[in-house]
């Protein structure tokens, strides 16, 4: 399948590492999440705020839709994972731009070729958990500016 | 800060600076145990090894714990003999730390600690780290002669059992979980139950109320107020603690086991993502 080109490079970079490459690769990207955090004056059209207090912490999903095209950004509390963390760079990245529609198009399997069968084994729900929070967003942003048809 | 003296097994807990001074000790192994996966890996207390929850304890086929061979190989390619000295400390107040400690315990190892405060508390007080994967010797381990499940784990049919005896069983979820209000995160799957709220005849005690905001411990004498004086537990009841899959009441039973010293306290593993999906098990909400 082909990914639109920002996915597309990320996708083509983990899927060429060792598995101790890819972790590598995954933990620097963790420590590039607070650069996806909300810049100072930016407005957006949907923000989903959610802290689980026994699992995740505070993970703040924010989504601005200009001229049809998505831009995220993250806010993630001290304790969240590191899988997590280098997900949201990962999808802030490689995500943006895209339409609504190609958001909620990318398979889910994205996923385990960018972090890799071993970890989607032992941790899948962590994994999974920022691209469904994503799609949510952008789930909830479509219905709400898809027009009623009436009987 | 030191180890109130007043726990009944203050030797089962080492403080922050203990560690640092037995870093080079060669009968002692320090292991960190996270729900991270990838925690380790970005820095951990040097000669430090992982073990995880899921791909080193855990039997990848069954819902059930390695057996005792796999168990006598993880401890040889770590290092450890039967009397080595394990040290466990991780991420989210030692979740994770017990419940390796637990695990430990089922196939018999005998010297086990708890790092109080945990990877946290290491890295609040600015000691060392490394990314440096540690190497040892393997070792020639015995292989456990048996799991003592029967002492110290706890199945459905033993908890089902106290729920009708009216015998004390444990809930240690948050209040939410407890009343039935929340289940599992939506994005969670591998979470999921399809019910909420608790075994009947439940007390909830949420495993948090163990420990102070640096994740410490709390002291015998107010973990005796909590357990004892509030919740009426004595040391000589047999006691079944549970949660969602068996790490947060792993943690609630080392308070119980090792700092109070309830010596038949056991860990309902299977906890609410068992209970939960079970038909016909007997649920009780108090929304």
């Amino acid at each position: 399948m082909s990914f639109p080109p920002k996915l597309a490079a990320l996708v083509d970079l983990f899927s060429s590492l060792s598995e101790m490459e890819r972790r590598e690769t995954l933990i620097a990207y963790a420590d590039q999440a607070s650069s996806q955090e909300p810049r100072q004056g930016e407005v957006f059209d949907l923000e989903d705020i959610r802290k689980d207090e026994e699992c995740t912490d505070t993970v703040a999903v924010f989504l601005r839709v200009e001229e049809g095209r998505c831009h995220f950004r993250i806010t993630l509390g001290k304790q969240v994972q590191t899988l997590t963390r280098a997900m949201s760079a990962i999808l802030c990245k490689g995500l943006d731009s895209l339409s609504p529609e190609e958001v909620l198009a990318i398979p889910n399997e994205i996923v385990k070729t960018i972090v890799g069968a071993e970890l989607v084994r032992v941790r899948s729900q962590t994994v999974y958990y920022l691209l469904t929070r994503i799609k949510g967003i952008v789930r909830l942003w479509l219905k709400n500016h898809t027009p009623q048809t009436g009987k | 800060m030191s180890i109130d003296n007043n726990y009944a097994r203050p030797d089962a807990l080492v403080t922050t600076a203990w560690v640092a001074e037995h870093l080079k000790d060669q009968n002692l192994r320090i292991i960190e145990s996270n729900e991270d996966i990838l925690l380790y890996d970005t820095a951990h207390i040097p000669g430090a090894v992982h073990i995880d929850w899921q791909q080193d304890l855990q039997d990848q086929t069954i819902r059930d714990y390695i057996d005792t061979g796999a168990f006598a190989a993880l401890c040889e390619r770590n290092g450890i003999a039967s009397d080595t000295t394990c040290v466990f400390y991780g991420d989210k107040s030692n979740w994770w730390a017990c419940y390796a400690l637990w695990v430990f315990r089922l196939f018999g190892h005998e010297k086990v600690k708890i790092m109080d405060g945990g990877r946290d508390k290491w890295i609040a007080e600015g000691r060392p780290l490394t990314r440096e994967i540690p190497e040892y010797q393997p070792t020639s381990y015995p292989v456990p002669k048996l799991r003592r499940d029967e002492e110290i784990r706890a199945f459905y049919d033993q908890a089902l059992a106290q729920s009708r005896h009216g015998a004390p069983l444990i809930d240690v979820r948050s209040p939410g979980e407890f009343k039935g209000l929340v289940t599992h995160m939506p994005e969670y799957p591998q979470e999921g139950v399809l019910r909420g709220g608790h075994i009947p005849g439940a007390s909830s005690i949420p495993w948090k109320q163990a420990v102070n905001t640096d994740g410490t411990f709390k002291s015998a004498s107010e973990l005796r107020k909590i357990y004892q004086e509030d919740l009426h537990l004595n040391p000589d009841q047999d006691i079944i603690a549970y949660c969602r899959i068996g790490e947060r009441s792993s943690h609630t039973w080392f308070v119980l086991k090792y700092l109070l010293g309830f010596e038949k306290v056991r860990n309902y593993d299977g906890s609410w993502t068992e209970w939960g999906n079970r038909v016909g098990a007997p649920i009780e909400r108090s929304i």
